[in-house]
Protein backbone atom coordinates (compact mmCIF):
# COMPACT_ATOMS: atom_id res chain seq x y z
CA UNK A 1 0.00 0.00 0.00
CA UNK A 2 2.72 2.47 0.92
CA UNK A 3 4.79 1.20 -2.63
CA UNK A 4 2.19 3.10 -4.15
CA UNK A 5 1.06 5.87 -2.13
CA UNK A 6 -0.45 8.55 -4.10
CA UNK A 7 2.13 11.65 -4.75
CA UNK A 8 -0.30 14.27 -6.83
CA UNK A 9 -4.05 15.16 -6.47
CA UNK A 10 -4.35 13.47 -9.88
CA UNK A 11 -2.72 10.32 -8.78
CA UNK A 12 -4.68 9.99 -5.58
CA UNK A 13 -8.06 10.50 -7.77
CA UNK A 14 -6.45 8.00 -10.05
CA UNK A 15 -6.65 5.61 -7.36
CA UNK A 16 -9.59 6.91 -5.79
CA UNK A 17 -11.54 5.77 -9.20
CA UNK A 18 -9.23 2.36 -9.66
CA UNK A 19 -10.88 1.53 -6.25
CA UNK A 20 -14.35 2.39 -7.16
CA UNK A 21 -14.14 0.36 -10.49
CA UNK A 22 -17.49 -1.34 -11.03
CA UNK A 23 -19.71 1.29 -8.35
CA UNK A 24 -22.63 3.14 -10.15
CA UNK A 25 -21.00 6.01 -12.30
CA UNK A 26 -23.10 8.95 -10.62
CA UNK A 27 -21.55 7.77 -7.25
CA UNK A 28 -17.90 7.60 -8.80
CA UNK A 29 -18.45 10.91 -9.86
CA UNK A 30 -19.71 12.33 -6.35
CA UNK A 31 -16.66 10.87 -4.87
CA UNK A 32 -14.29 12.22 -6.80
CA UNK A 33 -15.54 16.18 -6.40
CA UNK A 34 -15.52 15.33 -2.55
CA UNK A 35 -12.11 14.41 -2.69
CA UNK A 36 -10.93 16.99 -5.05
CA UNK A 37 -12.83 19.52 -2.94
CA UNK A 38 -11.00 18.68 -0.10
CA UNK A 39 -7.49 18.20 -1.34
CA UNK A 40 -7.78 21.09 -3.11
CA UNK A 41 -8.38 22.93 0.06
CA UNK A 42 -5.59 20.97 1.94
CA UNK A 43 -2.86 21.64 -0.58
CA UNK A 44 -4.22 25.33 -0.69
CA UNK A 45 -3.81 25.93 3.27
CA UNK A 46 -0.38 24.13 3.08
CA UNK A 47 1.80 26.92 0.82
CA UNK A 48 4.94 26.37 2.72
CA UNK A 49 4.41 23.05 1.18
CA UNK A 50 4.80 20.60 -1.80
CA UNK A 51 1.64 19.10 -3.40
CA UNK A 52 3.59 15.81 -2.71
CA UNK A 53 4.43 16.47 0.88
CA UNK A 54 0.62 16.97 1.60
CA UNK A 55 -0.34 13.81 0.18
CA UNK A 56 1.85 11.97 2.05
CA UNK A 57 -0.29 13.58 5.26
CA UNK A 58 -3.57 12.60 3.67
CA UNK A 59 -3.62 8.94 4.18
CA UNK A 60 -4.17 10.04 7.84
CA UNK A 61 -6.34 13.00 7.25
CA UNK A 62 -8.48 12.49 4.79
CA UNK A 63 -8.08 8.64 4.29
CA UNK A 64 -6.36 6.30 1.87
CA UNK A 65 -8.19 5.74 -1.31
CA UNK A 66 -9.05 2.42 -0.39
CA UNK A 67 -10.67 3.67 2.83
CA UNK A 68 -12.53 6.68 1.48
CA UNK A 69 -14.25 4.16 -1.13
CA UNK A 70 -14.77 1.76 1.84
CA UNK A 71 -16.86 5.31 3.30
CA UNK A 72 -18.95 5.73 0.38
CA UNK A 73 -19.94 2.01 -0.83
CA UNK A 74 -21.06 1.45 2.87
CA UNK A 75 -23.01 5.45 3.06
CA UNK A 76 -24.48 4.39 -0.54
CA UNK A 77 -25.99 1.28 0.62
CA UNK A 78 -27.26 2.33 4.29
CA UNK A 79 -29.03 5.23 2.23
CA UNK A 80 -30.19 3.56 -0.41
CA UNK A 81 -31.85 0.95 2.03
CA UNK A 82 -33.62 3.79 3.96
CA UNK A 83 -34.74 5.00 1.22
CA UNK A 84 -35.64 2.12 -1.09
CA UNK A 85 -38.13 0.56 2.33
CA UNK A 86 -41.76 1.77 0.42
CA UNK A 87 -40.89 1.08 -2.80
CA UNK A 88 -40.07 -2.65 -1.78
CA UNK A 89 -43.48 -3.10 -0.87
CA UNK A 90 -44.67 -1.83 -4.22
CA UNK A 91 -42.57 -4.55 -5.97
CA UNK A 92 -44.14 -7.07 -3.59
CA UNK A 93 -47.76 -5.91 -4.89
CA UNK A 94 -46.55 -5.83 -8.69
CA UNK A 95 -45.50 -9.85 -8.97
CA UNK A 96 -48.65 -10.55 -6.88
CA UNK A 97 -50.67 -9.07 -9.23
CA UNK A 98 -48.75 -9.04 -11.89
CA UNK A 99 -49.85 -7.28 -15.50
CA UNK A 100 -52.21 -4.85 -13.45
CA UNK A 101 -50.24 -4.57 -10.69
CA UNK A 102 -48.69 -1.47 -12.61
CA UNK A 103 -51.59 0.56 -11.80
CA UNK A 104 -49.83 0.55 -7.68
CA UNK A 105 -46.24 1.29 -8.88
CA UNK A 106 -45.25 5.19 -8.11
CA UNK A 107 -42.51 5.37 -10.42
CA UNK A 108 -45.14 4.11 -13.64
CA UNK A 109 -47.21 7.14 -12.87
CA UNK A 110 -44.05 9.62 -12.28
CA UNK A 111 -42.56 8.69 -15.55
CA UNK A 112 -45.89 8.99 -17.01
CA UNK A 113 -45.95 12.14 -15.80
CA UNK A 114 -42.15 12.73 -17.03
CA UNK A 115 -43.15 11.83 -20.67
CA UNK A 116 -45.46 14.44 -20.79
CA UNK A 117 -43.31 17.25 -19.13
CA UNK A 118 -40.60 16.08 -21.42
CA UNK A 119 -42.52 18.34 -24.31
CA UNK A 120 -41.63 21.25 -22.37
CA UNK A 121 -38.16 20.63 -21.35
CA UNK A 122 -37.64 19.15 -24.79
CA UNK A 123 -38.37 22.34 -26.16
CA UNK A 124 -36.29 24.55 -23.69
CA UNK A 125 -33.21 22.19 -23.66
CA UNK A 126 -33.30 22.60 -27.36
CA UNK A 127 -33.61 26.30 -28.20
CA UNK A 128 -30.91 26.95 -25.43
CA UNK A 129 -28.39 24.89 -27.02
CA UNK A 130 -29.17 26.22 -30.38
CA UNK A 131 -29.36 29.88 -29.31
CA UNK A 132 -25.97 29.55 -27.35
CA UNK A 133 -24.32 28.14 -29.96
CA UNK A 134 -25.26 29.91 -32.30
CA UNK A 135 -24.38 33.05 -30.62
CA UNK A 136 -21.10 31.03 -29.33
CA UNK A 137 -19.67 30.67 -32.82
CA UNK A 138 -21.37 34.19 -33.90
CA UNK A 139 -19.44 36.00 -31.73
CA UNK A 140 -16.47 33.47 -31.84
CA UNK A 141 -14.08 36.38 -33.15
CA UNK A 142 -15.00 39.20 -31.25
CA UNK A 143 -14.15 39.77 -27.66
CA UNK A 144 -16.97 38.88 -26.14
CA UNK A 145 -17.12 35.07 -27.63
CA UNK A 146 -14.83 33.42 -25.36
CA UNK A 147 -16.63 34.43 -22.09
CA UNK A 148 -20.32 34.01 -23.64
CA UNK A 149 -19.40 30.67 -24.62
CA UNK A 150 -17.66 29.77 -21.37
CA UNK A 151 -21.34 31.18 -19.71
CA UNK A 152 -23.13 28.77 -21.98
CA UNK A 153 -20.93 25.79 -20.58
CA UNK A 154 -21.52 26.63 -17.16
CA UNK A 155 -25.23 26.53 -17.29
CA UNK A 156 -25.42 23.36 -19.65
CA UNK A 157 -23.51 21.91 -17.05
CA UNK A 158 -26.08 23.32 -14.01
CA UNK A 159 -29.10 21.84 -16.53
CA UNK A 160 -27.40 18.48 -16.91
CA UNK A 161 -27.06 18.39 -13.28
CA UNK A 162 -30.90 19.27 -12.54
CA UNK A 163 -31.96 17.10 -15.52
CA UNK A 164 -30.50 14.45 -13.94
CA UNK A 165 -32.10 15.18 -10.29
CA UNK A 166 -35.29 15.27 -12.41
CA UNK A 167 -34.89 11.92 -13.81
CA UNK A 168 -33.57 10.30 -10.44
CA UNK A 169 -36.65 12.17 -8.76
CA UNK A 170 -39.23 10.30 -11.84
CA UNK A 171 -37.51 6.82 -12.68
CA UNK A 172 -35.29 6.10 -9.42
CA UNK A 173 -32.17 5.90 -11.45
CA UNK A 174 -28.53 7.07 -9.25
CA UNK A 175 -27.28 10.22 -10.86
CA UNK A 176 -25.25 12.86 -9.76
CA UNK A 177 -25.68 15.03 -6.80
CA UNK A 178 -22.73 16.81 -7.79
CA UNK A 179 -21.50 18.99 -11.17
CA UNK A 180 -18.65 16.93 -12.47
CA UNK A 181 -15.48 19.24 -12.28
CA UNK A 182 -12.95 18.74 -14.80
CA UNK A 183 -10.04 18.91 -12.31
CA UNK A 184 -7.19 20.64 -12.81
CA UNK A 185 -5.24 23.68 -11.00
CA UNK A 186 -3.54 24.63 -14.74
CA UNK A 187 -4.14 27.78 -16.87
CA UNK A 188 -7.26 29.17 -17.97
CA UNK A 189 -6.64 28.29 -21.62
CA UNK A 190 -5.40 25.02 -20.58
CA UNK A 191 -8.99 24.16 -19.13
CA UNK A 192 -11.04 25.47 -22.06
CA UNK A 193 -8.67 22.62 -24.21
CA UNK A 194 -9.83 20.06 -21.63
CA UNK A 195 -12.94 21.01 -22.08
CA UNK A 196 -13.53 20.93 -25.36
CA UNK A 197 -11.67 18.34 -25.20
CA UNK A 198 -13.62 16.29 -23.09
CA UNK A 199 -16.13 14.31 -24.56
CA UNK A 200 -18.70 14.41 -22.04
CA UNK A 201 -19.18 18.45 -22.90
CA UNK A 202 -20.47 17.16 -26.56
CA UNK A 203 -22.87 14.38 -25.49
CA UNK A 204 -24.08 16.85 -23.29
CA UNK A 205 -25.02 19.46 -26.10
CA UNK A 206 -25.97 16.39 -28.23
CA UNK A 207 -28.74 15.33 -25.26
CA UNK A 208 -30.17 18.83 -24.68
CA UNK A 209 -30.43 18.49 -28.35
CA UNK A 210 -32.15 15.72 -28.92
CA UNK A 211 -34.45 16.14 -25.68
CA UNK A 212 -36.78 17.83 -28.67
CA UNK A 213 -37.84 14.70 -30.95
CA UNK A 214 -37.40 12.77 -27.66
CA UNK A 215 -39.61 14.84 -25.74
CA UNK A 216 -42.37 14.99 -28.94
CA UNK A 217 -42.58 12.00 -29.03
CA UNK A 218 -42.42 10.62 -25.38
CA UNK A 219 -45.66 14.04 -25.04
CA UNK A 220 -47.13 12.00 -28.19
CA UNK A 221 -46.88 8.35 -27.10
CA UNK A 222 -48.39 9.35 -23.75
CA UNK A 223 -51.09 11.89 -23.95
CA UNK A 224 -52.18 9.22 -27.47
CA UNK A 225 -52.49 6.48 -25.08
CA UNK A 226 -54.05 8.58 -22.10
CA UNK A 227 -56.84 10.16 -24.23
CA UNK A 228 -57.95 6.63 -25.77
CA UNK A 229 -57.65 4.83 -22.85
CA UNK A 230 -59.68 6.71 -20.77
CA UNK A 231 -62.84 7.82 -22.79
CA UNK A 232 -63.03 4.09 -23.52
CA UNK A 233 -63.23 4.04 -19.91
CA UNK A 234 -66.01 6.95 -19.60
CA UNK A 235 -67.56 5.60 -22.49
CA UNK A 236 -70.98 4.35 -20.12
CA UNK A 237 -70.95 8.19 -18.83
CA UNK A 238 -70.55 9.58 -22.28
CA UNK A 239 -73.20 7.27 -23.51
CA UNK A 240 -75.32 8.23 -20.26
CA UNK A 241 -75.01 12.06 -20.93
CA UNK A 242 -75.91 11.31 -24.95
CA UNK A 243 -78.79 9.41 -23.78
CA UNK A 244 -80.28 11.33 -21.18
CA UNK A 245 -79.21 14.54 -22.46
CA UNK A 246 -77.21 15.71 -19.17
CA UNK A 247 -75.11 18.64 -21.19
CA UNK A 248 -77.85 20.48 -22.46
CA UNK A 249 -78.44 21.76 -25.70
CA UNK A 250 -79.55 19.48 -28.54
CA UNK A 251 -79.38 15.81 -27.67
CA UNK A 252 -76.29 14.05 -29.32
CA UNK A 253 -75.40 10.62 -29.70
CA UNK A 254 -72.11 8.42 -29.80
CA UNK A 255 -71.65 7.50 -33.67
CA UNK A 256 -71.71 4.65 -34.52
CA UNK A 257 -74.56 3.73 -32.82
CA UNK A 258 -73.48 0.11 -30.80
CA UNK A 259 -71.49 1.81 -28.94
CA UNK A 260 -74.36 3.06 -26.49
CA UNK A 261 -75.99 -0.11 -26.47
CA UNK A 262 -75.43 -2.15 -23.15
CA UNK A 263 -73.27 -5.27 -24.32
CA UNK A 264 -71.23 -2.99 -25.99
CA UNK A 265 -70.23 -0.34 -22.83
CA UNK A 266 -68.35 -3.21 -20.97
CA UNK A 267 -66.48 -3.90 -23.31
CA UNK A 268 -65.64 -1.06 -24.07
CA UNK A 269 -64.89 -0.43 -20.23
CA UNK A 270 -62.40 -3.40 -19.81
CA UNK A 271 -60.41 -3.03 -23.36
CA UNK A 272 -59.88 0.76 -22.02
CA UNK A 273 -58.92 -0.67 -18.07
CA UNK A 274 -56.32 -2.63 -20.41
CA UNK A 275 -54.91 0.19 -22.19
CA UNK A 276 -54.32 2.34 -19.67
CA UNK A 277 -52.32 -0.92 -17.72
CA UNK A 278 -50.65 -1.32 -21.60
CA UNK A 279 -49.62 2.60 -21.27
CA UNK A 280 -48.15 2.60 -17.81
CA UNK A 281 -46.29 -0.38 -18.72
CA UNK A 282 -44.81 1.47 -21.76
CA UNK A 283 -44.36 4.38 -19.75
CA UNK A 284 -42.62 2.67 -16.97
CA UNK A 285 -40.13 1.02 -19.49
CA UNK A 286 -39.67 4.28 -21.30
CA UNK A 287 -38.50 6.29 -18.26
CA UNK A 288 -35.92 3.12 -17.93
CA UNK A 289 -34.89 3.17 -21.64
CA UNK A 290 -34.24 7.28 -21.19
CA UNK A 291 -32.76 7.04 -17.31
CA UNK A 292 -30.20 4.65 -19.28
CA UNK A 293 -29.87 7.16 -22.25
CA UNK A 294 -29.27 10.69 -20.19
CA UNK A 295 -27.17 8.19 -17.62
CA UNK A 296 -24.57 7.50 -20.97
CA UNK A 297 -24.98 11.18 -22.46
CA UNK A 298 -24.96 12.90 -19.11
CA UNK A 299 -22.43 11.18 -16.73
CA UNK A 300 -18.64 11.19 -17.05
CA UNK A 301 -17.79 7.58 -17.74
CA UNK A 302 -14.66 6.61 -15.96
CA UNK A 303 -12.07 7.91 -17.73
CA UNK A 304 -8.06 8.18 -17.16
CA UNK A 305 -7.27 11.96 -14.74
CA UNK A 306 -5.75 14.60 -16.93
CA UNK A 307 -1.57 13.71 -16.28
CA UNK B 1 -2.16 -7.42 18.21
CA UNK B 2 -6.01 -6.76 18.36
CA UNK B 3 -5.50 -4.21 15.29
CA UNK B 4 -8.22 -5.22 12.87
CA UNK B 5 -10.85 -5.70 15.75
CA UNK B 6 -10.09 -2.04 17.03
CA UNK B 7 -10.63 -1.31 13.64
CA UNK B 8 -14.10 -2.67 13.73
CA UNK B 9 -15.29 -1.90 16.59
CA UNK B 10 -14.69 1.94 15.72
CA UNK B 11 -16.07 1.30 12.34
CA UNK B 12 -19.33 -0.16 13.93
CA UNK B 13 -19.09 3.03 17.01
CA UNK B 14 -18.59 5.69 13.91
CA UNK B 15 -21.38 4.62 11.83
CA UNK B 16 -24.29 6.85 13.64
CA UNK B 17 -21.68 8.99 15.38
CA UNK B 18 -20.08 10.69 12.80
CA UNK B 19 -24.02 11.91 11.66
CA UNK B 20 -24.64 12.69 15.56
CA UNK B 21 -21.36 15.23 15.71
CA UNK B 22 -21.94 16.84 12.01
CA UNK B 23 -25.23 17.81 13.01
CA UNK B 24 -24.17 18.86 16.36
CA UNK B 25 -21.17 20.93 14.39
CA UNK B 26 -23.60 22.79 12.00
CA UNK B 27 -26.21 23.32 15.13
CA UNK B 28 -23.81 25.16 16.71
CA UNK B 29 -22.07 27.35 14.08
CA UNK B 30 -23.57 30.79 13.29
CA UNK B 31 -22.58 30.53 9.36
CA UNK B 32 -22.55 27.68 6.99
CA UNK B 33 -20.08 25.80 6.70
CA UNK B 34 -18.81 23.54 3.97
CA UNK B 35 -16.82 19.69 4.11
CA UNK B 36 -13.33 20.85 4.38
CA UNK B 37 -13.95 23.41 6.95
CA UNK B 38 -16.23 20.90 8.88
CA UNK B 39 -13.30 18.27 8.50
CA UNK B 40 -10.67 20.71 9.54
CA UNK B 41 -12.63 21.59 12.49
CA UNK B 42 -13.53 18.37 14.01
CA UNK B 43 -9.53 17.58 13.80
CA UNK B 44 -8.65 20.50 15.78
CA UNK B 45 -11.34 19.59 18.22
CA UNK B 46 -10.20 16.23 18.81
CA UNK B 47 -5.73 17.04 18.56
CA UNK B 48 -4.57 14.72 16.02
CA UNK B 49 -6.32 11.93 17.41
CA UNK B 50 -8.62 11.02 14.65
CA UNK B 51 -11.49 9.22 15.80
CA UNK B 52 -12.03 9.08 12.05
CA UNK B 53 -10.99 9.61 8.58
CA UNK B 54 -12.15 12.98 7.27
CA UNK B 55 -12.71 11.50 3.63
CA UNK B 56 -15.73 9.35 6.03
CA UNK B 57 -17.61 12.79 6.38
CA UNK B 58 -18.85 13.68 2.82
CA UNK B 59 -20.60 10.68 2.17
CA UNK B 60 -22.28 11.21 5.70
CA UNK B 61 -22.93 14.82 4.82
CA UNK B 62 -24.68 13.64 1.86
CA UNK B 63 -27.13 11.11 3.21
CA UNK B 64 -27.80 13.93 5.65
CA UNK B 65 -28.90 15.93 3.17
CA UNK B 66 -30.70 13.69 1.05
CA UNK B 67 -32.61 12.89 3.73
CA UNK B 68 -33.49 16.72 4.84
CA UNK B 69 -31.46 17.47 8.05
CA UNK B 70 -29.31 19.40 6.27
CA UNK B 71 -29.74 21.93 3.22
CA UNK B 72 -26.71 23.07 0.93
CA UNK B 73 -25.46 25.70 -2.00
CA UNK B 74 -22.79 25.62 -3.96
CA UNK B 75 -20.39 28.29 -3.79
CA UNK B 76 -17.64 28.92 -6.28
CA UNK B 77 -14.24 28.65 -5.08
CA UNK B 78 -10.62 29.85 -6.56
CA UNK B 79 -8.72 26.50 -5.04
CA UNK B 80 -10.59 24.19 -6.77
CA UNK B 81 -14.06 22.64 -7.52
CA UNK B 82 -17.11 24.84 -6.23
CA UNK B 83 -17.88 24.13 -2.53
CA UNK B 84 -21.01 23.46 -0.94
CA UNK B 85 -21.82 24.75 2.17
CA UNK B 86 -24.17 22.75 4.47
CA UNK B 87 -26.66 24.26 7.09
CA UNK B 88 -29.01 22.73 9.79
CA UNK B 89 -33.07 22.26 9.10
CA UNK B 90 -35.72 22.79 11.44
CA UNK B 91 -36.09 18.92 10.95
CA UNK B 92 -32.41 18.40 11.26
CA UNK B 93 -32.55 20.48 14.62
CA UNK B 94 -35.58 18.01 15.42
CA UNK B 95 -33.87 15.03 14.56
CA UNK B 96 -30.50 16.19 16.53
CA UNK B 97 -32.45 16.39 19.43
CA UNK B 98 -33.21 13.10 19.72
CA UNK B 99 -30.37 11.80 19.04
CA UNK B 100 -28.68 13.54 21.82
CA UNK B 101 -31.03 12.39 24.18
CA UNK B 102 -30.22 8.69 22.71
CA UNK B 103 -26.49 9.18 23.29
CA UNK B 104 -26.64 10.21 26.42
CA UNK B 105 -28.82 7.33 27.63
CA UNK B 106 -26.32 5.13 25.24
CA UNK B 107 -23.49 6.80 27.01
CA UNK B 108 -24.53 6.55 30.84
CA UNK B 109 -26.07 2.60 29.98
CA UNK B 110 -22.42 1.88 28.56
CA UNK B 111 -20.70 3.77 31.98
CA UNK B 112 -22.53 1.66 34.42
CA UNK B 113 -20.71 -1.19 33.06
CA UNK B 114 -17.65 0.34 31.67
CA UNK B 115 -16.54 2.90 33.88
CA UNK B 116 -14.54 5.50 32.26
CA UNK B 117 -12.18 5.92 34.79
CA UNK B 118 -11.42 2.59 35.69
CA UNK B 119 -7.66 2.43 35.33
CA UNK B 120 -5.73 -0.17 34.36
CA UNK B 121 -3.15 -2.09 37.04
Amino acid sequence: MTANAPRSIADYLRQLRAELTGEDPALIQDALYDAEEYLRAEVAAHPDKTEADVLVMIAATYGTPAEVANAYRETEIRVKAALRTPHANHTAVISHSGFFGVFLDARAYTSLFFMLLSLATGIFYFLFAVTGLSISFGCAALVIGVPFFLMFMGLTRVLSLAEGRLIEAMTGERMPRRPAYPGSAQGFWVRIGLMLKDPRTWTTLAYLLLMLPLGLAYFLIASLGLAVSLSLIFAPLFAAAGRWNWVGGDAWSLEPSWIGSLWALPILVALGIVLLALVMHLARGIGRLHAGFAKAFLVSRPRLANA
Amino acid sequence: MDDSNSQKFRKDLNGGLVALVLLSVLDRSAEDLYGYEIAKRLASANEGTSIFKEGTIYPVLRALSADELLTSRIVPSYAGPPRRYYRITARGRLVLAQWRSIWRDARDFVDRFAPPEESSP
